[in-house]
């Protein structure tokens, strides 16, 4: 029972970390894909925002993470952390799904919106802060709360350049006592309460006032 | 008041206006009827300058409001605040919220001043579009299809609706495809067929305007 216990609080502790990754990602997700999204209406940008989403979508993510950890600091002369390597590998992956979101939850906004602004003279800032992008994120918080999830369950993969997370912890543990059943089970019913609790949050949300009028 | 010369507009390969020429005066109210494809929202389109004619020029002195057919009401914003939204980015918002209050009631829908657009039946959303409508003050408003779904008793009420507009000085641009509904309200009515002006008559001055429009059909 005591040994159950210290296991529980062992792995426990790596949620610091996990939560970091996870905030982090989303954080750069969110600001990156936002940017990226604007940005493909610009005739220019829009190859190439198109270019990295298709490559960031195109490989796993476990290979970007090495990539990132392995090769910037080579390539700049910076000292990365893995989890700052983490964060930046997450915030990336995550910026290009978000971005996909964001266009079809604006595609999914009919061209009338756009049209009765324009008709109310009403100027391009305040039209998309104020009429269109409520109506997105209303559209897509179903699919942002799915990335979240994603998310943090991508955010395992720092175990493997050595970030000491929910996950790095179970199998430091499981190395130690040459028993898996415990340790994973333990960090699965981690990852689980945190899905669960994201999945709350979404759902309230989603049935808050200000979501759950209009339409 | 909206001189209108000569415009052409294609989609495609489909010619929609074909050298549309008409003025409006200030006060007047024109119909602008026909049948489905005949061009007459594109014409609305095109005058607001939601289109741009491929050629031709559109003059139109002063400020226009446009009416959407299906409204296009901002469905995140109450009643109050599709009103007020547009004109308070520029006057005072309690100025703004007054002139929609004294509006909803003219209407008959002050008791829906809070409600969301899903929650009014399409008599109410109509109104509230075209209370919106002309809360950033237009001096020409353009309506798209103003009774299409709505029953004989609603219809009614929009006539009368619109005659009040009209007693406030604006001058309207009306397009629909109901022709007892035209006659009734217009002063004029432009008859659209393929893109091209067929007819443009004084209802008042006909016996039977209804059955002579529906020759050029």
């Amino acid at each position: 029972m005591e040994n159950l216990a210290s296991s529980i609080i062992y792995v426990g502790t790596g949620i610091a970390i996990t939560l970091k990754l996870l905030l982090g990602g989303i954080c750069i997700g969110i600001a990156l894909g936002l940017l990226m999204s604007i940005l493909r209406y610009n005739g220019v940008c829009r190859y190439f925002i198109n270019g990295v989403i298709s490559v960031v979508r195109g490989t796993p993510v476990i290979l970007q993470l090495s990539f990132i950890y392995f090769t910037i600091p080579g390539i700049f002369g910076v000292k990365l952390t893995a989890i700052g390597a983490g964060i930046i590998t997450f915030g990336l992956n995550s910026s290009a799904y978000v971005a996909e979101i964001l266009r079809a939850g604006i595609e999914s906004i009919p061209k009338g919106q756009f049209e009765a602004a324009r008709t109310l003279e009403i100027p391009m800032v305040p039209m998309w802060r104020d009429i269109i992008l409520p109506q997105v994120v209303r559209n897509i918080l179903p699919a942002m709360v799915s990335e979240v999830i994603a998310l943090l369950k991508e955010t395992a993969l720092i175990a493997t350049i050595g970030g000491m997370d929910l996950m790095r912890r179970s199998q430091t543990l499981a190395a130690e006592r040459f028993e898996y059943f415990m340790p994973l089970c333990i960090a699965g019913a981690y990852y689980y309460c945190l899905v669960l609790f994201i999945e709350f949050v979404g759902r309230k949300i989603e049935r808050s006032e200000k979501y759950a009028k209009g339409i | 008041m909206l001189k209108v010369f000569d415009i052409r507009k294609q989609f495609n390969e489909i010619v929609v206006l074909d050298s549309v020429s008409f003025s409006v005066k200030k006060s007047d109210i024109v119909g602008l009827a026909g049948p489905s494809g005949g061009g007459k929202s594109t014409l609305l389109r095109c005058i607001q300058k939601l289109d741009t004619p491929d050629s031709g020029s559109i003059e139109c002195n002063g400020r226009a409001g446009f009416m959407f057919q299906d409204f296009q009401l901002f469905p995140h914003l109450t009643v109050l605040e599709n009103l007020t939204y547009a004109p308070s980015l520029k006057e005072k918002k309690q100025n703004c919220l007054k002139h929609a209050r004294d509006m909803l009631k003219n209407l008959g829908i002050m008791s829906k001043a809070n409600a969301y657009p899903r929650d009014l039946s399409g008599g109410q959303k109509q109104r509230v579009a075209l209370a919106r409508s002309l809360m950033i003050k237009p001096d020409i408003l353009l309506c798209d299809e103003p009774t299409s779904g709505l029953d004989v008793a609603t219809t009614t009420d929009v006539v009368t609706l619109l005659e009040s507009v009209c007693e406030m000085g604006v001058t309207m641009v009306i397009a629909s495809h109901d022709l007892d509904f035209l006659t009734k309200i217009s002063d004029r009515i432009i008859l659209l067929n393929g893109g091209k002006i067929v007819v443009d008559i004084q209802p008042q001055r006909l016996d039977n305007s209804v059955d002579y429009l529906k020759k050029y059909y």
